[in-house]
């Protein structure tokens, strides 16, 4: 349904004389991938490794900087900014913070009816009606619509952002970490919803995480991502029972787990490097545990490689185990 | 419990009085901290594990209410009868305290090297020159490259796991007895969390101190943790060895729990559901406190008058007696 083609994203840094261009934070790297129709796609890597910046170029609430993303066959970056709206209530989005994303002086209605009164044609009644049914079906009652955000918990808050995106019918929803504000027993019961709605309302999704175990529940395939580049993909499945890449790797093993098979983990070394200046060739090399003394990684070209039907692996990490 | 312990902590009340209401912040609690040994504190937001810190550390709002506190056993001395002078010669120097946001717990506008020295030429009469070597010493042993150098670095030039780092060797710079993590990792990357609960595991064996940890996460409990006790709306639900809470849990809340925690299995999991919300600490339910959420409630209608209190049923092994009732009716 949604197919992205050399995807960037860099966002020019300015400053000193005449605010001149000093270099790029690169956010997005010539990323390609295809979601397609009913799949719950998890994007996963640490902050900074720009899950964010590509889950909003995708649907243009970023401008990406290069590349081709098509939606239904049509490229969506060659639209202009009319028809662009038109497309607008097939993309939703569900943010991560349920406090800073709903507006403190409007009531749930309003917050909730804002999309219908702006993309659809329906009298006061209608969208009455829609609200409150939506509403309903994630778990709130007819009598929250007249109050405000701040008379929520966190978990209900979730509950009327995802009734907010909900609520035009959209195709295509980006979950950008939706429940990394919450507390687990909350967490489960707003990814028991996201399941059950994405079934009723035949959704396509790509889920945003840094939690691995998160993704584990909730995705059919899953990318990996560090530092703009998609490091590793696969289906769920696979990609948890024969991870191919070291980063990966080191993703499984470090996620803390109550009852743990393997003991000896393999702990990364430092911190993500910035985007500003990643490292050239492969970029993860400042911190794989397989990186070679004589550097060769530096000069490698990045690219995902098919190893197993549907499991691609940047064709560095092929070579280094 | 036993009497081998470096803390005790017994029927510990913090009541806040809030307008006309009163928050039972933490009602009643007892635990052993035994020395060189982790202890971990684990509940959802709100169910009393900061409070519980902070009433150790005798950093509590003026806004107390006056109830009987119950006592705060540490080398012989009841912490909550001690005045504010005798405390500020504990607090940072054999019990020390990190916390979650390192950004935020960090001073913006001093160098490390100011921050950190500044506990060691108060507890350990060292003029600035000696405080800074120490000041070296400590974060080379937290792992910080190049400490000559990062000493003079401000917070702001530091990543979040060097911060956290940095925070570490800030509360073990006076040798500190007890360390009180609160949720420490819980605002850094997998990664770095791994790194710097690797790097707690290694400074207890190095220096021997013993760990409080807070955290909601029990999957960073089984990694870290010596013994576990689980809260609820300031209450204790459970407390055993780590070992033994996860292969044998006994309350329905903690069942729930681990139930519910997200795990990585190489085929997709069921979630687990555990319905409703922690209620408000202002009017918690009378009896169980857990009764509103719990799946075993409709098989015990005494729940709403039972009176809550831990009971051993295994040595080491205490379970709150509401739930090793349910327990049994469900088994």
């Amino acid at each position: 349904m949604i197919k992205v083609k050399n995807l960037k994203k860099y966002f020019p840094i300015k400053g000193g004389f005449f605010n001149a261009k000093n270099g790029d934070v690169k956010a997005v790297e010539s990323v390609n991938f295809e979601i397609p129709e009913g799949e719950i796609l998890g994007l996963v890597g640490e902050s900074g490794s720009g899950k964010t910046t590509l889950g909003r170029s995708i649907i243009r609430l970023i401008e990406p900087s290069d590349g081709e993303i098509f939606y239904n066959n049509e490229n969506i970056l060659n639209f202009n900014e009319k028809d662009m709206r038109g497309l607008r209530k097939d993309f939703q989005i569900i943010f991560q913070d349920p406090y800073a994303s709903l507006d403190p002086r409007k009531k749930i209605f309003d917050i909730i009816a804002q999309g219908l009164k702006i993309h659809t044609t329906m009298n006061k009644q209608q969208i009455y009606n829609k609200v409150k049914s939506i509403i309903n079906e994630v778990g709130l009652q007819e009598e929250h619509l007249n109050r405000y955000p701040h008379e929520f918990s966190g978990g209900q808050r979730q509950r009327i952002g995802i009734a907010r995106a909900l609520v035009l019918d959209p195709k295509f929803i980006i979950a950008d970490e939706p429940v990394s504000a919450l507390d687990v027993t909350i967490q489960a019961q707003i990814l028991n919803l996201i399941l059950e709605l994405k079934e009723k309302y035949s959704l396509t999704i790509l889920f945003i995480s840094h939690d691995l175990s998160v993704i584990n529940q909730i995705a059919d395939r899953v990318m990996v991502m560090y530092l703009g580049h998609i490091v590793e993909v696969a289906n769920t499945k696979n990609l948890f029972s024969n991870p191919k890449h070291p980063y990966t790797k080191s993703l499984i093993e470090t996620a803390p787990q109550i009852f743990r098979k393997n003991k000896n983990k393999i702990l990364l070394k430092g911190d993500i490097p910035s985007p500003i200046n990643p490292p050239s060739g492969c970029v993860f090399r400042t911190r794989c545990p397989h990186a070679s003394k004589d550097n060769k990684e530096a000069n490698i070209e990045m690219g995902l490689i098919e190893v197993a039907e549907g499991h691609w692996v940047d064709r560095c990490a092929i070579n280094c185990n | 419990m036993k009497n081998e312990s470096l803390l005790s902590v017994k029927n510990l009340k913090t009541h806040f009085s809030v307008g006309n209401s009163v928050v039972k912040a933490v009602d009643g609690i007892s635990f052993d901290l035994e020395p060189g040994k982790t202890f971990a504190i684990v509940g959802e937001s709100g169910s009393g594990k900061s409070i519980t810190a902070l009433s150790i550390m005798g950093l509590l709002p003026n806004n107390l209410e006056n109830v009987d506190r119950g006592k705060i056993l540490f080398n012989n001395q009841d912490l909550l009868t001690l005045e504010e002078k005798e405390m500020r010669k504990i607090r940072g120097n054999s019990v020390s305290m990190i916390f979650q946001e390192p950004m935020t717990s960090l001073n913006p506008v001093y160098d490390l090297s100011f921050q950190i020295s500044e506990a060691i030429m108060l507890h350990q009469n060292k003029n600035k020159q000696e405080a800074r070597k120490i000041a070296i010493d400590m974060l080379d042993l937290v792992g910080i490259p190049e400490p000559q150098k990062r000493i003079d670095a401000f917070p702001h030039e530091l990543s979040g796991g060097m911060r956290q780092r940095a925070m570490i060797a800030m509360a073990l710079s006076c040798n500190p007895k007890i360390l009180i993590a609160d949720e420490p990792t819980t605002a850094l990357d997998v990664t770095i969390q791994a790194q710097i609960i690797e790097l707690m595991r290694d400074l207890q064996k190095k220096l021997g101190m013993a760990i409080i940890f807070i955290t909601h996460d029990l999957g960073v409990v089984a990694e870290i943790s010596d013994t576990v006790m689980v809260m609820y709306l300031g209450n204790t639900m459970e407390i055993a060895k780590t070992n033994e809470i996860f292969s044998n849990p006994m309350h329905p809340y903690t069942k729930s729990l681990i139930d519910i925690a997200p795990q990585i299995t190489e085929e997709k999991r069921k979630i687990h559901v555990l319905k409703g919300e922690i209620p408000s600490p202002i009017n918690p339910p009378s009896g169980c406190v857990f009764r509103t959420r719990c799946p075993n409630a409709s098989s015990n209608e005494k729940k709403e008058s039972i009176e809550m209190g831990l009971i051993e049923v295994k040595p080491g092994h205490w379970v709150d007696k509401c739930g090793v009732n349910c327990g049994h009716l469900r088994a």
